[in-house]
């Protein structure tokens, strides 16, 4: 599909998403290694990347652990003298942070762009965090695009900034800019081979502490100061000539809600878009304030611009009056959009906003009243659910669903917060389930659970494994073994013979792993095999030490695809409404979206069309009423 | 164009709405117009309830606000009902008949003792959504796809069926192209006549 518009050679126009024109971009700028850790808003880039790689066979790609790793690796080959990129979601660059503001020191030597993406809304992450900041602290230059075209050039122009200054770039994106398509018009594709290269021609040091680093420090103020100059002179900081003395300074997607907001309001205000957000090109932005009497400040999450170009007001133009956060017109939550843009417009303009959003929201509510809610679950033959379900089953035999504690972790189990398992006490961040047990371990009577996937244990969960292996902590842990990185769009791991493109790599074996590691006792099981999970489980819970379970099925979504592959057809399953007894443990328990109530006899059907003929719901009813459908 | 053309597009987690929307852009940009669409990808699980708001003409920002959404399209039918904030008054609601149970809804109806609660039904979705608009289009679209020779084709039966309303901007012609040029080759002779199907009864039901 749109992969198409990646390779294209011609300088048409495309419709791509902007994860796709970053692609492209860094295509064009002749990238020669990536490597990611896959994370919404961005799998779609490293996705992206996999599926155009043999197409090109110019580049190398790797999946890595975790976005430190990712970075390192693009950071090695910057060093090692070609062209290098990677992208993380915003709590992916709290992982890769620790490497990355020692590269801020020691420079790199070919090209090297980081894309982060915030996701205001925490549509598919843990909080809203605004990585702005790390830009302005660790001494990058960070950009901002509004848009696929403006993603597809800023990634062309990173690669040259990161050139021209040695320094790595980050570009700064949104959910929203990520996962909107929009308008390319594309440039020229000339790649080079790929070829080897010896140290002694590229090298340099990239070695930072003491004497060094202060050494290191007083160039890299000299490089912002180059920076700086640059970008008062870029196109990407522009201002949209207006009228009146009230303008407006906004950044990435915000530009675009405010124009249309400006549109709909038939006001032309004068507009100040920033397209590089570390440095600011502040006397760009001095000569904007000195015409104005008022500025509105339109920038999702925290008040980024608005602190820092207030600093700035307070010498240009004091007496300037400041709408934003702070003036309490806009919040620090949430997405923007048109309406919530220009309902602050026309308030500050005394203006009627130009349509009545409101009366659709109301009637909206109205309209859905009693109206039952999509709620995000597992999916038909999700091996989650078996597990999850005979995990409930050996806290109810054990009788300790009152004396213990779950830590949860970040994956599809996240999704065990809610019906019919409603059990999660914590979840912080990737591998936290580990530390936050030790921690609760050391004070609390309870048994303590933890729960991490396989791509969460090999990203950040090791470390505290040994951790507890070492302390002797009294955890279980249940690794749930799904082959792949499944919430993100089963993307390969450690955990499986493959890297990016499906080419081969080496499976690590999990279970020498966590021998060797010295663990008390290492149990697998099969949650498809739901019933015969209960013993077990309840075994490594009651047993003191450090005991494993590893509940191990491959996400139903990856063995589906693999079973197309193979011809291999999905056998679906029915419910025999002649042995049912609607006892509804497959509804009340099991939450499968393949299974519903027919009203004819109130008894559970199952959606063919959904079903995936998993069967874990014969196994959770008490009079094995569901079966594969005869004769297929 | 001289203005935009907004479609919000919804349904649930596996139906192929991203596909879908894909090719309606493919079919947009091949007439020569211009599009921008914002959409939900994230968490890949199947189920969830998704969207993706899809702009044609002279796009600005990538959503689309309450009440200016010109066209609903619903690949399940409460579907149309969960996003109807951004229908117009009067705007296009083209929907599937077809209702897949939220799970939280099949536990109310096993839990009812006396029987009585039952699923959320069409005629409630059509009787709600009505109440924004008159121009509510409700297709068989399983069925159709059956009689086009294969289930995995009612994607093409809602896109034939857009195509047949009279302000829609892109071209008919140029769209089952579109549609026909993205589908496994093997499929093309019956998303061909899903199309058709869909034309067909989108027109029928307008008039």
């Amino acid at each position: 599909m749109t992969v198409e518009d990646v390779k294209r050679t011609d300088k048409g126009r495309a419709l791509m998403l902007s994860n796709e024109a970053v692609v492209r971009g860094a295509l064009e700028a002749n990238v020669k290694v990536v490597a990611f850790y896959p994370g919404s808003p961005v799998s779609e880039i490293m996705d992206t990347f996999g599926d155009v790689l043999d197409h090109f066979g110019d580049y190398k790609m790797e999946i890595s652990a975790n976005e430190k790793v990712a970075l390192e690796t693009v950071a090695g080959a910057s060093m090692a003298g070609v062209r290098s990129f990677t992208s993380m979601k915003s709590v992916g660059m709290n992982v890769a942070s620790d490497a990355m503001y020692s590269l801020a020191y020691t420079g790199i030597n070919a090209g090297c762009v980081v894309l982060m993406a915030d996701d205001p809304f925490a549509h598919s992450s843990q909080s809203e965090q605004d990585a702005r900041y790390f830009g302005e602290a660790a001494y990058v230059p960070m950009i901002e695009p509004a848009n696929a075209q403006e993603a597809y050039e800023m990634t062309k122009w990173a690669f040259e900034i990161s050139e021209k200054h040695k320094t790595l770039v980050l570009m700064r994106t949104t959910t929203r800019v990520n996962h909107a398509r929009g308008m390319v018009q594309l440039g020229e594709l000339e790649r080079t081979p790929f070829k080897k290269k010896r140290w002694q021609d590229v090298k340099g040091q990239y070695f930072t502490v003491g004497s060094v680093a202060r050494a290191h420090k007083a160039r890299l103020l000299e490089k912002m100061k180059a920076m700086r100059e640059d970008f008062e002179k870029t196109p990407f900081n522009r201002i949209d000539e207006g009228d009146g003395k009230t303008g407006i300074i906004t950044a990435g997607v915000c530009y675009l809600h405010t124009r249309e907001a400006m549109q709909n309001l038939e006001v032309n205000l004068p507009i100040l878009k920033i397209g590089t957000i570390n440095p600011l090109p502040e006397k760009k932005i001095s000569e904007f304030l000195k015409k104005l009497d008022t500025v509105i400040f339109v920038e999702e999450l925290s008040p980024y611009l608005e602190t820092r170009i207030t600093a700035l007001a307070k010498d240009v133009n004091p007496s300037i009056k400041i709408v934003g956060k702070r003036s309490g017109d806009f919040s620090e939550m949430l997405e923007y959009n048109v309406q919530i843009v220009e309902k602050v417009l026309a308030n500050i303009l005394n203006k009627e906003v130009s349509h009545d959003y409101d009366k659709y929201w109301k009637r909206a509510e109205e309209l859905k009243k009693d109206f039952p809610d999509r709620v995000p679950i597992f999916c038909p033959g999700c091996p989650h659910r078996g597990t999850l379900w005979a995990f409930r089953q050996a806290l109810d035999r054990l009788k300790i669903r009152d004396d213990m504690v779950f830590n949860n972790d970040i994956g599809c189990y996240s999704m065990a917060f809610l019906p019919p398992n409603e059990f999660s006490d914590s979840m912080l961040a990737m591998g936290a389930s580990l530390g936050v047990s030790a921690g609760m371990s050391l004070v609390l009577e309870d048994k303590i659970i933890a729960m991490v996937g396989d791509s969460t244990l090999y990203h950040a969960a090791l470390p505290g494994i040994v951790n507890l292996i070492h302390h002797r902590s009294n955890v279980t842990l249940f690794v749930l073994d799904n082959s792949v990185t499944a919430m993100t769009g089963q993307q390969f791991n450690p955990n499986t013979p493959f890297d990016a493109g499906g080419k081969a790599a080496k499976k690590i074996n999990m279970d020498k792993l966590f021998e060797a590691l010295g663990a008390d006792s290492i149990t697998v099981i099969d949650p498809y095999d739901t019933r015969n999970c209960i013993d077990p489980i309840k075994d490594a819970i009651e047993a003191d030490g450090f005991n494993v379970i590893i509940s191990r099925r491959e996400c139903a979504l990856y063995g589906d695809r693999q079973k197309k592959k193979r011809g291999e057809k999905i056998h679906q399953s029915e419910n025999v409404k002649e042995t049912c007894r609607e006892i509804y443990s497959c509804v009340k328990e099991f939450y499968c979206p393949a299974i519903m109530v027919d009203e004819s006899d109130h008894k559970m059907m199952i959606m063919e069309n959904l079903c995936d003929g998993c069967l874990e719901c014969r196994q959770v009813c008490p009079v094995d009423a569901p079966r594969h459908i005869e004769g297929r | 164009m001289e203005r935009t053309y907004n479609i919000l597009f919804a349904g649930v987690g596996g139906q192929g709405l991203m596909l879908l929307s894909a090719v309606l852009g493919k079919a947009a940009v091949d007439a020569g117009l211009d599009v921008m669409t914002g959409e939900t990808h994230g968490l890949a699980q199947r189920s969830g309830s998704i969207y993706v708001h899809f702009k044609i003409g002279k796009p600005i920002s990538p959503l689309i606000p309450y009440g200016k959404a010109d066209m609903l399209i619903a690949m399940e039918a409460t579907e149309a009902l969960r996003y109807i904030e951004y229908l117009k008054d009067d705007g296009v609601i083209i929907m599937s008949k077809h209702i897949m149970p939220a799970v939280a809804e099949t536990m109310e109806v096993a839990l009812d003792k006396e029987k009585k609660k039952k699923y959320f039904t069409l005629e409630q979705v059509e009787e709600r959504v009505r109440k924004v608009t008159k121009n509510v289009i409700a297709l068989d679209s399983l069925g159709l796809s059956l009689e086009a020779g294969n289930t995995r084709t009612e994607n093409s039966v809602l896109i034939g069926s857009a195509a047949s309303c009279p302000d829609f901007p892109i071209p008919i012609d140029d769209l089952r192209k579109a549609v026909l040029a993205l589908v496994p080759p093997k499929t093309v002779e019956a998303n061909s006549k899903a199309f058709d199907l869909g034309r067909e009864a989108g027109g029928a039901c307008l008039s």
